[in-house]
């Protein structure tokens, strides 16, 4: 689904990737991993050129993400991408942040694209909201409609950078139950995150990253019992600390 | 006093009041059609300035920068009697035929008026944050469609208190159109002031006209901003 190939990329000077081999197959939860500024946020933004690369491949649903013939609005379109601070639009309302891009991108029927909204709503638990506006939310229910928001373009794939990290501690469980719901349902799954429970749940790979390059591939399990590398060592015993 | 009074009640009948309430619709008329230039140049601005390309954004500071360090009275002058003699003869006629004072003086007012319009707007975006951009951008909306949907509407919320304010300075501007021979309000003013020699009454009067429809403006404003911040509720 998304394969990343010799994937290299700089800010300037700064190599943010290294060499970057890795592939997310249909249907599989990856939970990418590692220190900060490692270049997660870096990698996962480059799969719907968020971010440029300068060298390498990546391909999404068998598309040639940086092609010369790629429509890049239209792929974006089929990327279903979570942020951090959710970035809702504080000028609509949960029904409209959810509607707006089928009903202007797709030209779907409103009506159709109203009923759908609000099976995604009550999918995150959400529907009772649907006319608030973000700001009378709190963070949790703000990434949850977020999560709707990006599912209501029918993307093949779904990802996430951090998409807890900006929460309240009480209010991550939320988010992250409605993520494990999606990985049930069969959705293509790329997540950055520290939920290192979540990855152990639902994760069938976990990437950890430093330093621009992926330098451990493993099962969750794997992973967190005996990891290969030193630095995966040393960052698996520094949050067991 | 009761002189006083019979004086404003001359002013405000008959001929004399006739070309005050012609005044008044012409100052109305010209503040709309100005405001609505500026408003659609202003936004063109903006748009243009966005793109970051180099070129593009110095000739928006440029308009910007000549807009407002040249008085407004000096470009009314300039459109009138400078640049509309650098048109075709035959268009020049024409104009004339149409009401050209009226017309430059929309040009001139509406013109200037867009380059504070685009600056309000500009700050007003300014404080939106990226991620409204990136969000959008990762939704699939391109350049212009994010603007349109996420960006714009945003940006003018914020904008919002000084577009008020410079809309209320634009209506006051209008007066200025006196100088190239619109017969707006204050230039209605001073006729009936030199066949009445009632300066006072007159002025008054005017005044008080000018007072009413900017307190107006501000009242709906304010009325519209509450609207708005009510369906944000911050
Ligand atoms: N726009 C940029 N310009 C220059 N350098 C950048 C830019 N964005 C990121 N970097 C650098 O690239 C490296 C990788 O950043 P990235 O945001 O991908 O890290 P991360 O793994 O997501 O970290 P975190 O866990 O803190 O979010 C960092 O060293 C960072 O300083
Ligand atoms: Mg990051």
């Amino acid at each position: 689904m998304i394969i990343f190939s010799k994937v290299n990329k700089w800010y300037g000077e700064y190599q943010a990737l290294v060499d970057v081999n890795a592939e997310v197959k249909k249907g599989e939860v990856v939970v990418v991993c590692g220190p900060s500024g490692s270049g997660k946020s870096t990698l996962i933004r480059t799969v719907n050129r968020l971010e440029d690369i300068q060298g390498g491949q990546i391909l999404y649903n068998g598309h040639d993400v940086y092609g010369v013939d790629s429509n890049l609005n239209t792929l974006r379109s089929r990327v279903g991408f979570v942020f951090q601070n959710f970035n809702l639009f504080p000028h609509m309302s949960v029904l409209d942040n959810i509607t707006l891009a089928p009903t202007k991108l797709k030209g779907l029927n409103a009506s159709y694209v109203k009923t759908k909204a609000l099976e995604l709503l009550d999918m995150v638990g959400m529907s009772h909201k649907a006319n608030a506006y973000p700001n009378q939310l709190s963070g949790g229910q703000q990434q949850r409609v977020a999560i709707a928001r990006a599912l209501a373009m029918e993307p093949p794939a779904m990802l996430f950078d951090e998409p807890t990290s900006a929460l309240d501690p009480e209010m991550v469980g939320e988010v992250l139950s409605v993520m494990k719901s999606l990985a049930k349902e069969g959705m293509t799954m790329m997540c950055v995150t520290h939920e290192m429970n979540f990855a152990r749940e639902v994760a069938d790979k976990v990437w950890f990253m430093d330093a621009g390059r992926i330098l451990e591939v493993a099962e969750p399990e794997t992973f967190f019992q005996n990891p290969t590398h030193p630095r995966a060592q040393s960052f698996i015993s520094d949050i067991r600390a | 006093m009761s002189q006083f009074t019979q004086g404003l009640e001359k002013v405000l009948q008959g001929d004399y009041l006739d070309i005050i309430l012609r005044g008044i619709k012409m100052t109305l008329e010209l503040a709309a059609l100005s405001w609505l230039l500026a408003m659609v140049i202003a936004l063109s601005l903006v748009v243009i300035r966005l793109t970051n390309h180099k070129v593009a954004v110095a000739a928006v500071a440029g308009y910007v920068s000549y807009h407002r360090n040249i008085p407004t009275l000096v470009q009314l002058m300039l459109w009138y009697f400078g640049i509309s003699s650098l048109f075709p003869y035959e268009l020049q006629m024409w104009l004339v035929d149409q009401n050209a004072e009226f017309i430059f003086a929309a040009i001139a007012l509406g013109l200037c008026q867009a380059a504070y319009f685009s600056e309000d707007i500009r700050s007003g975006m300014r404080a939106i944050s990226s991620g409204q951009t990136e969000a959008a951008r990762a939704l699939g909306f391109g350049y212009l469609r994010s603007m349109r949907y996420i960006i714009l509407p945003q940006g003018i919320r914020n904008a919002l208190p000084s577009l008020i304010n410079h809309t209320i300075l634009l209506f006051k501007n209008t007066s200025l159109a006196m100088a190239i021979g619109v017969v707006e309000l204050t230039y209605a003013t001073r006729e009936v002031e030199n066949y009445t020699f009632l300066t006072f009454q007159s002025y008054l009067v005017c005044t008080l006209v000018y007072l009413f429809f900017s307190l107006l403006l501000m009242f709906c404003g304010a009325i519209f901003a509450k609207k708005l911040n009510k369906v944000y509720a911050r």
